[in-house]
């Protein structure tokens, strides 16, 4: 194992992926210096005919990777704030997510659409949303939420050699979380929860940044609750068999996401623990999300985004 | 290089199996045999005929516009109808012979209007990128000319100097909308020198003025110089949508103005063309009449007697979904 940050685990998984395979590039708004550091670097490697700078226009960087992913290549179209794929709704929500339908499975768009998402940097209403919910509502498109390093490099690497859109969100809360990552190459299947951490008491479910912010209140009140902490990973395909296993243990769920509280995915994860997993539940299921507003900007954000006390709060009142 | 006379009764007899074709939808959808949405392109059987048939390569990707469903992009790339017209019918099509869509590079039938301009710019990227001097081809109306993705995707093509040829099929009406309402300039090829490109204008009734300027812009995308922009000056003969209504606005479209341009009808002046070049003779015109007649009756015969599909196993919309 090596020592790592998250943003240097994507970058290296881009780094693998595009030696691995010359089909692979990524476009998008100045990648060759890139916003978030992910894709710092990777031109001085592999030039910029496959890290390709684009104008500002959101539509053309997904609509161009995914065309180019209809005719045989794997784009990674970098649309640097997640906020800015409601730009790119056609290309993204209908052509890469239905195309393959649509056309009677003749076409295959293998395209990963990745974008920095989430709050804790105060950067207002639309540079800070995760709109989880949006991806997992849409057929035809699969969604990876990494909340660490070994993570957030293992299920890019699936990702791009996925036959199918995959929409990847990293947080822009987690860029410099440092953890460990194997030596030699790894990939991680979608579709499999990872326990974060174990516990007996309560079962937290939690996305991306959340996964963390669960984790350190976990810590805090370890010596009154036990609590274990369920990650997802991908939310499609979504893994309910782990949830509901660890459930069985628990009896009592608090869902954690930072996407907005309304038709959010705490809300699709909790009827289906409902529909799923009813008899082992001894308390109403809690959920800790953001408001139904928008994200208020600079020191108002914390009124807005769910905080380690309202986690504490919420695993309280499940135990109560 | 000139076409030869083999080449031009074959563009002359793609236009009569396109109408044919659109003909068979439209009736069929009247009768209540066909299903769904119909788009008719009739009278605008020139732009994809001519266009498509001798200047693209079996490799090169084609984003066809939504007039007549493609049926006359798909005529022209040597596709069979029988896909078409069954799945109009609601029906699966069985024992297809020729290419398939993909083998021709037909991509799309979008359901949004102006998403060919980006995706487009994906396929221009790849014909790019693989070295062979493929090219692309988008074509689109002029209702679509007012996205925005034609901004973002054309000044892009033009940026990376990517190889795709952008045609329009101006036939004026974006459904109910007339152009003269709903864009700033009169001409859409006017455009093209905001992407530093070259725009022309052509006869859109014109098949073999359809074929020359389409080929300059595609010998231009394979040498390497960028993209291009064609407007073909057309009509539709028909409302947008059929069952709908046929207007302007809200009003009906004016008769004169349908009684102008079906003077002008593509296929009515190529005739004239060839018989009086002494191509084609009455006889051969009666004959090509007779046989794309006949197929036409084959055709819907044949689509009748397509399944219907029932999935049984509703598996087989999962395995749809997703690539395994």
């Amino acid at each position: 194992m090596k020592q790592t940050i998250y943003l240097m685990a994507i970058r290296e998984a881009l780094d693998e992926e595009l030696q691995r395979d010359d089909k692979v590039f990524i476009l998008g708004e100045d990648v060759q210096q890139g916003t978030f550091g992910t894709t710092t670097g990777l031109v001085d490697k592999f030039g910029p005919e496959r890290i390709m700078d684009t104008p500002l226009a959101e539509t053309a960087v997904a609509g161009a990777a995914i065309g180019a992913a209809q005719a045989g290549f794997r784009p990674v179209a970098d649309m640097m704030f997640g906020d800015f794929m409601y730009i790119a709704g056609d290309e993204i929500m209908l052509k890469a997510a239905k195309w393959r339908f649509l056309h009677g499975g003749k076409v295959n768009v293998p395209v990963v659409i990745m974008a920095a998402v989430g709050g804790g940097m105060k950067l207002g209403a639309e540079h800070s949303m995760i709109p989880e919910a949006m991806i997992m509502h849409t057929p035809g498109l699969k969604l990876a939420v990494p909340s660490t390093p070994y993570d957030a490099k293992g299920l890019l690497k699936t990702a791009i050699r996925d036959d199918n859109p995959v929409v990847f969100f990293y947080h822009k809360g987690l860029l410099g979380l440092p953890g460990e990552i194997p030596e030699d190459e790894y990939l991680i299947p979608f579709g499999q929860a990872d326990v974060k951490r174990e516990g007996s008491d309560v079962t937290v479910v939690a996305t991306s940044a959340m996964v963390q912010q669960s984790l350190a209140v976990a810590e805090q009140i370890k010596d009154k609750v036990s609590v274990e902490i369920v990650d997802p990973r991908t939310l499609e395909p979504f893994d309910l068999d782990t949830i509901i296993e660890s459930v069985k243990k628990t009896g009592r769920v608090v869902i954690v996401d930072e996407d907005t509280k309304r038709c959010g995915i705490t809300a699709e994860i909790g009827m289906q623990i409902m529909e799923n997993g009813f008899d082992y539940l001894d308390a109403p299921i809690q959920r800790v999300a953001a408001a139904n507003m928008p994200i208020a900007a600079g020191f108002m954000e914390e009124h807005v985004l769910p905080q380690p006390k309202n986690i504490a709060g919420a695993i309280e009142a499940v135990m109560a | 290089m000139e076409l030869t006379q083999d080449q031009l009764i074959k563009l002359y007899t793609l236009m009569v199996r396109t109408r044919k074709c659109d003909e068979l939808i439209v009736n069929a959808l009247k009768s209540g045999k066909a299903i769904g949405f119909f788009h008719s392109g009739q009278g605008s059987e020139a732009v994809p005929i001519g266009a498509c048939t001798f200047n693209l390569r079996d490799d090169d990707y084609l984003y066809p516009h939504h007039r007549g469903h493609g049926i006359g992009y798909m005529l022209a790339r040597g596709l069979s109808p029988k896909p078409f017209v069954a799945s109009h019918m609601g029906r699966v099509a069985q024992d297809v012979e020729g290419p398939t869509a993909r083998e021709r590079g037909i991509h799309g039938g979008s359901g949004t209007i102006g998403a060919s301009f980006v995706l487009s710019a994906g396929m221009g990227i790849t014909a790019k990128k693989n070295g062979k001097n493929q090219i692309t081809a988008c074509f689109f109306g002029d209702g679509s000319a007012n996205r925005g993705t034609l901004h973002e995707a054309m000044n892009l093509a033009s940026v990376w100097k990517l190889p795709i040829v952008w045609v329009c099929e101006n036939n004026l009406y974006a459904q109910y909308m007339p152009l003269k309402d709903s864009m700033a300039r009169e001409d859409i090829a006017d455009l093209a020198s905001g992407y530093n490109m070259p725009g022309v204008i052509v006869d859109g009734q014109d098949v073999l003025a359809v074929h020359e300027a389409v080929k300059a812009a595609v010998d231009r995308a394979r040498a390497g110089e960028g993209p291009s922009l064609v407007e073909c000056k057309t009509y539709r003969y028909r409302g947008h949508s059929e069952g709908g209504p046929d207007i302007s606005h809200y009003e009906p479209r004016p008769a004169k103005e349908l009684e102008e341009w079906k003077k002008r009808d593509p296929i009515k002046l190529f005739r004239e063309n060839l018989l009086q070049q002494g191509v084609l003779t009455d006889a051969d015109v009666e004959r090509i009449d007779k046989e794309i007649e006949a197929e036409a009756e084959t055709l819907e015969k044949y689509a009748d007697e397509c399944p219907i599909p029932k999935p049984e196993d509703p598996s087989v919309l999962d395995r749809l979904l997703y690539a395994e």
